[in-house]
């Protein structure tokens, strides 16, 4: 990374711009991380967000942004980012508006969206070089209908419709790869818990053109089934156990921005969430439990 | 026709509780509804759920608005006027409550005529645990005085099935422990006239002028309008910082409260905007020194009444 304006946590903003008010549970990690990066990117953007918890953000008349927002159907919001950008670049050459009023696009979606329904809205938008922002909150599941399983569930996780014994069986889908995959101007991971990396992972993504992915793990009280304080303590287990790992890709090389040593076992994250309780009680699931533990140890030994 | 209406917040069983009672009027062979109230409802929000029993079949529809009992799971929704909890309420309407408060108190303080029951509330009860809704789903049977303890215990083993067995013992004995209590006052909920389209109000229409789309459509024309929204009225926990404690970090509360409804003055102390403070208790959580501590919020009202009256 080069030049920041986020060298030490006081760098951080201590008045918010993200209006209070919303609709979003208590604790809601989502909104935690949308916060922040709202500090960073500021008022000139326009979020063009796809169903999905945020979408309750702005409920008419009521919005917590300080500039534009719009809603679009859950596959089709690079789609709709599309014609925002497009209707800003006429109006801008045609000199209808002011430079200054030529906004950031920003994509805000869920994992349902941008791991699922929108991955082909997306892999078109990257295609044609869309300039715009795509920021993921992965609450890792269809949070807003009751958390019923996406492909960013882990694997073992309880879900709506995960409810048996061992959970979902399938695997978190590697998205940031699938990004990379197309060669995009900036891919990063991030979480709310961790502020400095998350800022300054902004701060890259608003200067640079061309399509930009943030994904924020959003730790979710009420889907992974946990007490809405422990919010911030469940982000930082999950990099501290190396289960989400903060990085980057720029121009194919990606970087890991936190590297933690030594990780602590993924039990310590997994423990503290209901939704991993069948795996602990009424007996533990060993085979389980290592099968998780395996992979992650197998991501970090290619790693490092 | 029973209409019974169940008032609580997101996270404390009340769905759950609607479900139960349902369940069990279903086990004395009853017709029923039972059905929460969606909308953006979220944890902490308040929400309401309803149930209707008839030994006839159910023509009505939606939701209850002459309710022969009303169940609040949190007394710290009574005031909240988005909760609805006196709607419709008349004078054979029962009130059951959970609160440390004497009935008396609430029938004088609602003026109500109809009965009223409290539930304690258990010291180990934070707001947003969901046994409140056993207990609620226990004593509201028992007031109806048509479930059998069979019944209700059939019914909680089947809304609560997947669930842990010791989840499922806790509700149980929750549930039919109010159910025993309350066997003194069974069967004092009267069944209601049916809703017939006689007493229908129709609503407080407001008529609006035919307007083009600049106006008409739904845009919003200005920022952060979201601030009118009260969501500290969800709370039923309030942090409060101790600044002689607190050491200035100047960010660490203030970034990780998930509403932004913590801000950090020119002197670097934090402040807390409970309009909008949810009571997630993240900043409790987090605060290095832990300088802040949360209390209940019937505690917090006591405490600003008792400075007023200072
Ligand atoms: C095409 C389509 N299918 C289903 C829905 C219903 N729906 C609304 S929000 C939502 C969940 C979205 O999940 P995600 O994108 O992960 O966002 P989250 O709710 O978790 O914030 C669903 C399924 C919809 N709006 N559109
Ligand atoms: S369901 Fe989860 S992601 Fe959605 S608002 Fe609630 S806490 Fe946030
Ligand atoms: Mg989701």
């Amino acid at each position: 990374m080069t030049e920041t304006a986020f060298r030490r946590m006081n760098d951080l903003p201590s008045t918010h711009l993200l209006g209070g008010g919303t609709a979003m549970c208590a604790g809601c990690g989502g909104l935690q991380a949308i916060q922040e990066v709202y500090d960073v990117l500021g008022k000139n953007t326009v979020f063009v967000n796809a169903a999905g918890c945020m979408t309750l953000l702005s409920i008419y008349p009521f919005t917590p942004f300080r500039g534009s927002w719009l809603y679009t159907a859950m596959a089709s919001a690079p789609a709709g980012a599309q014609g925002v950008r497009d209707a800003l670049d006429i109006l801008v050459e045609k000199g209808r508006i002011p430079p200054e009023e030529n906004v950031q696009v920003v994509v805000l979606t869920g994992d349902g969206a941008a791991y699922g329904m929108g991955v082909s809205a997306t892999s078109g938008a990257i295609d044609r070089n869309l300039d715009f922002l795509y920021i993921c909150y992965d609450n890792e599941g269809y949070g807003n209908t009751g958390q019923q399983y996406s492909e960013a569930t882990p694997h073992a996780a309880r879900t709506a419709t995960s409810s048996g014994p061992r959970g979902y069986p399938g695997y978190k889908k590697d998205l940031f790869s699938i990004w990379a995959a197309h060669r995009p101007a900036y891919v990063a991971t991030v979480i709310g818990a961790e502020p400095l990396d998350l800022a300054r992972k902004i701060e890259t993504a608003a200067r640079v053109r061309g399509p930009r992915l943030i994904l924020a793990l959003a730790p979710c009280p009420t889907g992974w089934d946990f007490e809405p304080r422990d919010t911030i303590e469940i982000g930082r287990l999950a990099v501290r156990t190396g289960v989400w790992p903060l990085k980057e890709c720029v121009d194919g090389q990606v970087v890991h921005t936190k590297v933690r040593r030594p990780r602590l076992p993924v039990e310590e994250y997994l423990k503290r969430q209901g939704r991993f309780e069948h795996l602990f009680a009424p007996e533990r699931k060993p085979e389980i439990l290592d099968e998780i533990q395996a992979r992650v140890d197998a991501y970090w030994q290619r790693v490092e | 026709m029973y209409c019974i209406r169940l008032h609580g917040r997101g996270g404390q069983g009340m769905k759950t509780a609607s479900r139960i009672l349902g369940s069990a009027f279903f086990e004395e062979g009853f017709e029923v509804q039972d059905a929460p109230r969606y909308g953006a409802e979220r944890r902490g929000a308040p929400i309401f759920a309803y149930v209707r029993a008839a030994r006839r079949p159910i023509l009505e529809r939606g939701i209850i608005r002459r309710p022969d009992l009303v169940v609040v799971a949190d007394e710290t929704l009574v005031p909240v006027s988005a909760a609805g909890v006196v709607q419709g309420v008349g004078p054979y309407t029962v009130l059951l409550i959970h609160s440390a408060e004497a009935p008396a108190v609430w029938k004088r303080r609602l003026k109500l005529g109809g009965e009223v029951f409290t539930l304690p509330v258990a010291p180990e009860d934070r707001a947003d645990v969901p046994l409140i809704g056993a207990s609620c789903a226990g004593a509201a049977a028992r007031l109806v005085g048509e479930i059998s303890r069979d019944a209700l215990e059939e019914a909680i083993r089947s809304e609560l099935v997947g669930m842990r067995a010791e989840v499922v013992a806790e509700n149980l004995e929750r549930a039919l422990g109010a159910y025993d209590r309350l066997a003194p006052h069974a069967g004092c909920v009267r069944e209601g006239d049916a809703e017939g389209v006689g007493p229908f109000e129709s609503p407080d229409w407001i008529d609006l002028p035919f307007e083009d789309a600049r106006i008409s459509a739904p845009d919003i024309h200005a920022g952060g309008t979201s601030v009118q929204v009260r969501t500290g009225l969800w709370r039923t926990m309030r942090p409060l910082i101790d600044l002689e404690h607190c050491h200035r970090c100047a960010w660490v509360c203030s970034t990780f409260c998930p509403d932004g409804a913590i801000r950090v003055d020119d002197a670097g102390a934090p402040q807390i905007d409970y309009d909008h403070c949810k009571g997630c208790l993240v900043c409790v959580a987090v605060c290095p020194p832990h300088a802040i501590h949360a209390i209940p919020e019937e505690q917090a009202a006591d405490a600003a009444a008792a400075e007023n009256a200072a």
